[in-house]
């Protein structure tokens, strides 16, 4: 499989990169591609522009070279895998606004004829998140988890039918023992080793 | 009532810049406000390594906030204005509740404690007014992450009897100039009448 890894943290030395290079490093070992898009390390740009929006509503949406780059990595996998810490209950600007620009008519969904919207991710067979948070999970059930929802679900209609997603978490990070993060960490690497 | 206004749209001939001026003509005929306009501010939604690192750091050595942490002090309602793209907030938007609501703004870790304790208790209405592309079913089916990260999220870190209100006008490609007229009338009369 070609799989897509779009990591979001800021600090090159955090665990949510720890968490990228496992999840790479398992599906590197079961034989998939593996493309891994550091935002912030690429020094994506979150916010979209007005030169955005308006070319949004044009015939060529993608004005950035990285955009566009971003874009036919996309329309080329089976998989995406989304790593990055949960800020306010969701995902951090960075990644939100990667989802804004690269997540584009042409790219995530497609008008038909009738100008109504269709799902353009048909290629796209798994969507993968991975977060860590820094509430407890009963917490983070009562407050809602609005990024997880945006991935699988608001992501997940404009991908197949029969796309499945899966979830892995680590709650409570900031009391979390060493052996807690590493036992995670396995568990990373083995969930995607049998993707 | 003293009112802050948090304005997010890359374009000014937009609706949701219309909203703006709607929204802004109802509530200074009544009440006392202050706006800002994030994309104007050119406003970075990145939260930086060095911010990420320093999180709980007094908001004092951060002087890029001080204005809005001021605004969000001063205020008891904050009116969010912007359209919901991927089921939220623009990156923009989310970008600046990732780097303002920080520690010493919004809430406090005192020494020894495990749960934050809000610091925004002045607030008593959180207000967001919106527009969708989508219907308000899909909408419902993408599970509402943006409404609840206001009514969830945010509301936990004003007053304990802090009350949400969302006004959203769906469907917005496909609504008549009938619509957004009432949109913009429900506004403005939503804006004078606060309390």
């Amino acid at each position: 499989m070609q799989v897509v890894v779009v990591l979001a943290h800021p600090n090159s030395d955090s665990f949510s990169h720890a968490i990228a290079d496992r999840a790479s490093a398992g599906l590197r070992g079961a034989g998939h591609e593996v493309q891994v898009l550091d935002l912030y390390a690429l020094g994506f740009r979150a916010a979209m522009s007005l030169d955005d929006h308006v070319a949004y509503h044009g015939d060529h949406p993608a004005i950035d070279p990285m955009v566009a780059d971003h874009g036919a990595l996309v329309l080329g996998a089976d998989a995406l895998v989304f790593v990055y810490p949960t800020w306010w209950s969701s995902l951090p600007a960075i990644l939100k606004g990667w989802l804004e620009r690269v997540m584009l008519p042409g790219v995530a969904f497609v008008f038909n004829d009738n100008g109504k919207v269709r799902p353009g991710l048909t290629n796209v067979r798994r969507i993968v998140g991975i977060s860590t948070y820094g509430s407890p999970r009963s917490y983070v059930r009562l407050i809602n988890d609005n990024g997880r929802r945006t991935l699988t679900r608001a992501l997940r209609l404009n991908t197949g039918l029969r796309t499945r997603t899966s979830w892995l978490g680590l709650y409570a990070i900031d009391s979390a023992t060493p052996t807690q993060r590493s036992e995670f960490l396995d568990r990373v690497e083995q969930k995607m080793r049998s993707l | 009532m003293k009112v802050y206004v948090v304005y997010c749209h890359p374009s000014d001939t937009s609706f949701t810049a219309a909203v703006r001026d709607r929204a802004l003509a109802g509530l200074r005929s009544a009440h006392e406000v202050r706006v800002s306009d994030l994309y104007a501010d050119n406003f970075r939604p990145e939260l930086s390594a060095w911010e990420r690192t320093n999180h709980l750091s007094p908001p004092d050595a951060k002087p890029e906030i001080a204005s809005y942490a001021d605004n969000l002090r001063w205020c008891e309602t904050v009116v969010f204005i912007y359209p919901t793209w991927w089921a939220g907030q623009p990156a923009m938007l989310k970008g600046w509740i990732d780097r303002v609501w920080v520690a010493g703004v919004a809430y406090e870790l005192p020494e020894g404690a495990n749960r934050i304790r809000p610091l925004l208790q002045d607030i008593r209405r959180l207000v967001v007014i919106t527009t969708h592309g989508s219907s308000k079913l899909i909408n419902c089916l993408e599970g509402e992450g943006g409404k609840r990260i206001v009514t969830r999220s945010l509301r936990v870190l004003c007053s304990k009897t802090a009350r949400t209100k969302w006004i959203a006008l769906y469907s917005i490609d496909a609504t008549s100039d009938a619509k957004r007229a009432a949109h913009l009338d429900r506004v403005d009369k939503a804006m004078r009448s606060l309390r």
